[in-house]
């Protein structure tokens, strides 16, 4: 028992190390759900497994810390209005409320998500509206911002995972991150897919509606029956049964189904067989009709269907029947279109427009990234070894040499179990991690040989007295080392966070666990204490 | 199996000023090297894509070397032939365009001009990865980076303070790690390694080296007893191992990831090669004479 107290650090390493054998080679040991591939629990990242990475601004402006009295929808409504933009693209975040983040905790916040509106436009509406800030003071264009607020990224995020988990995308997901300006973006990352297609996924809003167009007064009227709010399921596409097109069957909620059934009634198209109205010329092209009555199937603004209803259904919805059983469905050309409209339903509209003319796009194929596994492995072994070669033919002694390579990886195989528990995609930059800490392990176990057999150790107190002034060295050291990396493990420079994440947490390790471990074993080796 | 040692150098034959001299000159060259180029090519370091915008793409191809420029309507910036790989690689780099679509469009005229290395398209794609950045990007990358290290360096400066409490050792390990920075920049300038995410990585990988040595060596001189002279020599056997055997190991690396054509972990390893070796000479002869300044007073020669 004696032995097992005063190596204690010897028995932690041990055990750590088989817990990390445990979760890196036992199948399903793993805290983390994402797709593992290859004999490890270790998840690749796009660089190891290949795939594409956008990283894209949001389109808009932000007028912040504002005192809005009314209801948003009204703003929203007037806002919109008086810019001459649809509403989808204005909106009011109260940033009091929790769960909330618009850099400040004061205010409301109100949001413009087109390219065609200048941030003097934005003050004179808000000006007119009698919006003004907290403070009481007027809204000047220095209160706008040139990016929408944090809060619009989060939802941003979550809406394109939606829509990637839509499309049946595995392991695709979208994140925000943020420079150190303070600029933010979406990271949408896609393995196995081309960035033509990731980049016509995000290119629209994906706001799908049905409307009803008829002739009105003096010229042509349309109105939205349904919108994503107005649906409870969605099912997959199917031809539709009488022309060569398809359609996407879905259920409307009990509220959208009234609404569906009352506004088709009061247009009149349930009636003197106006739902057989619809032009050829409108169907055949897929365009707005002229003339008659038509439903339209329109996406972004596109329409992309424009057809008639069978009299039955028609006679349904005219006795006021429909809403008991509200079943209808948007109709596509082919097959694709339809399902980017099943999606776009499913997902809901994105919040705003990415800006994808800023966009960074980086891409890979697996076979080139197998390759770079591959050679990474590679790599690292020959640097080990350049390193087992070097302490070897300095200590000219195996006994000190072997233990301090052997501890040296010890903490690779540490850093690798806590990336398999965790789930962290490795990537290239977190094996140039694995390097320094290597590296930089080496260095300090080189210092504890040093210190603890520069002359005949005699006794364990001696030992201890030295190991410990060797120590004051290697904790100054790695001191600086977390200091000099931090900036870069919470600053979003691309590779370089993961890079600087496993440099710390290496770092940590060996200094807390592997480092003063290797002290053990070479006190035994060299006192002969057991 | 000989073991090597490291050589004891009589530090008594020289003076302060002799030792600190060569140090400071090379630091001296390199600031004028690094604003000579700031002042003809407006940066003081080459800078690669990541921060001023472009588009990389790896193609796997059987077109010539000398034959891969024509396939595309713009002059690539580079060509690179990646080593180490079954079938013939390059990698080729273009300068921004300010076209967000210019990824995809050379991409397309890779497809369409270069020849694929097997008859099945979907076995050995010619566009192997592609990596482009909008110059928004770029400069918000160039900001961060620069934030980045100037936040690394002031913290290990007040690090170091905090350490030692007094000022001329603080100040000898802040001149020498600055200098760790400007030598393999000015270099790197030099030779055209351009400044990359991974040669920033390098360079913050580079503070945390450099003040090891530095640590090391004003610890043993300052905080244990022996003499000056003595204590020198045994940080100096610790000292010198350390930076040599992560030389080695970066040194090696650096090798074998540029024949493997694994850019980030090449470049990583060149600067450090560079950083380390400029180590040596500061932690040993400018931070030593400092120091011996500091404790000594100054030594006749």
């Amino acid at each position: 028992m004696a032995d097992l107290r005063s190596n204690w650090r010897v028995v932690l390493l041990v055990v750590m190390l088989s817990l990390s054998a445990i979760v890196l080679f036992v199948p399903s040991a793993t805290l983390s759900e994402g797709e593992v591939t290859g004999p490890t629990n270790l998840q690749y990242g796009l660089e190891l497994n290949g795939g594409t990475r956008i990283r894209t601004p949001v389109t808009g402006m932000s007028a912040t810390q504002l005192d809005v009295q009314r209801a948003d929808d009204d703003v929203v409504r007037n806002v919109s209005e008086s810019l001459g933009v649809p509403s989808l693209d204005v909106a009011v975040r109260d940033c009091t409320a929790s769960n909330v983040d618009c850099r400040t905790e004061e205010g409301h916040v109100v949001e413009v998500f087109n390219d065609s509106v200048t941030a003097e436009q934005l003050v004179d509406v808000l000006r007119a509206q009698g919006i003004a800030r907290i403070d009481g003071s007027q809204v000047t264009t220095e209160h706008v911002r040139d990016d929408p607020s944090p809060e619009t990224y989060a939802r941003m995020a979550s809406s394109i995972q939606s829509k990637l988990d839509a499309t049946g995308l595995s392991g695709g997901t979208a994140t925000v991150a943020s420079a150190a300006n303070g600029q933010r973006y979406v990271v949408v990352e896609a393995p196995n897919r081309e960035p033509e297609a990731l980049v016509e996924l995000l290119d629209e809003r994906g706001l799908v509606q049905l409307t009803v167009r008829y002739p009105g007064n003096e010229s042509m009227q349309e109105d939205v029956l349904v919108d994503a709010n107005g649906i409870r399921t969605v099912d997959p596409p199917r031809r539709s049964e009488a022309g060569s097109g398809w359609e996407v069957p879905v259920k409307l909620t009990e509220q959208g189904g009234t609404r569906f059934q009352n506004i088709l009634n009061s247009v009149g198209f349930t009636s003197d067989r106006n739902y057989q109205s619809c032009p050829a010329n409108a169907t055949a092209t897929r365009t707005r009709n002229d003339d008659g009555y038509c439903l339209l199937t329109v996406v972004n603004g596109d329409v992309k269907g424009a057809f008639s209803m069978d009299g039955r259904l028609a006679q349904t919805i005219r006795s006021e029947q429909f809403a008991n059983d509200p079943r209808f469905f948007f109709t596509a050309g082919n097959q694709s279109e339809a399902q980017r409209i099943q999606t776009n339903i499913e997902a809901g509209a994105l919040p705003a427009p990415l800006d994808l003319d800023q966009r960074q796009t980086f891409t890979l194929e697996g076979a080139l990234a197998d390759q770079f596994k591959l050679n990474a492995l590679i790599t690292a072994i020959v640097a080990v070894l350049a390193v087992s070669f070097t302490v070897y033919i300095r200590y000219g002694n195996a006994t000190v040499a072997a233990p301090m390579v052997v501890t040296a990886l010890s903490e690779v195989a540490l850093l690798l179990g806590f990336a398999s528990i965790v789930g962290l995609p490795l990537d290239l930059s977190h094996i140039a991690g694995f390097i320094a800490v290597i590296g930089t392990g080496v260095d300090d176990l080189i210092i504890i040989a040093d210190e603890v057999m520069a002359e005949k150790v005699s006794s364990q107190r001696v030992f201890q007295s030295r190991f410990r002034k060797a120590f004051w060295v290697i904790g100054a050291a790695a001191a600086t080392t977390i200091v000099a990396m931090s900036p870069l493990a919470v600053l979003s420079l691309g590779d370089l966070r993961g890079f600087a994440i496993i440099t710390i947490l290496g770092v940590l390790i060996g200094v807390l666990v592997t480092r003063p471990a290797y002290g053990d074993i070479l006190r035994a080796l060299v006192t002969g204490d057991k | 199996m000989s073991k090597f040692e490291v050589p004891e150098v009589d530090y008594e034959r020289y003076s302060n000023r002799q030792l600190a001299a060569i140090p400071l000159v090379l630091l001296a060259v390199a600031l004028v090297v690094l604003a000579a180029l700031w002042v003809t090519t407006g940066t003081p370091v080459p800078l690669g894509i990541d921060f001023t915008g472009g588009t990389e793409l790896t193609v796997q191809t059987d077109t010539p070397r000398g034959e891969l420029a024509a396939a595309f309507d713009v002059q690539p910036a580079n060509i690179q032939a990646a080593a180490g790989t079954a079938e013939p690689q390059y990698i080729v780099t273009f300068a921004d365009t300010g076209d967000s679509t210019n990824g995809s469009i050379l991409a397309e005229q890779a497809r369409a001009n270069l020849e694929p290395t097997c008859s099945d398209v979907e076995e050995c794609a010619v566009v192997q990865s592609r990596q482009s950045t909008t110059p928004r990007f770029a400069s918000s990358a160039q900001n961060t980076a620069l934030v980045g290290i100037t936040i690394a360096f002031a913290g290990m400066s007040v690090l170091a303070f905090a350490l030692f409490r007094s000022f001329v050792p603080s100040v000898a390990i802040v001149i020498s790690a600055f200098s760790d920075i400007a030598i393999p920049l000015a270099i790197m300038g030099l030779v055209g390694i351009n400044l990359s995410l991974g040669t920033v990585a390098a360079l913050l990988m580079l503070i945390g080296y450099s003040v090891d040595s530095d640590i090391l060596l004003n610890n043993h001189i300052l905080r244990r007893e022996g003499g000056f002279y003595e204590s020198t020599a045994r940080a100096m056997r610790t000292g010198v191992t350390m930076t040599l055997t992560s030389l080695s190991a970066m040194a090696v690396m650096a090798v074998t990831a540029w024949l493997f054509g694994i850019e980030l972990m090449a470049s990583i390893g060149i600067v450090l090669v560079l950083g380390l070796a400029t180590d040596l000479l500061n932690t040993y002869m400018l931070n030593l004479s400092l120091l011996r300044w500091y404790k000594l007073g100054e030594v006749g020669n």
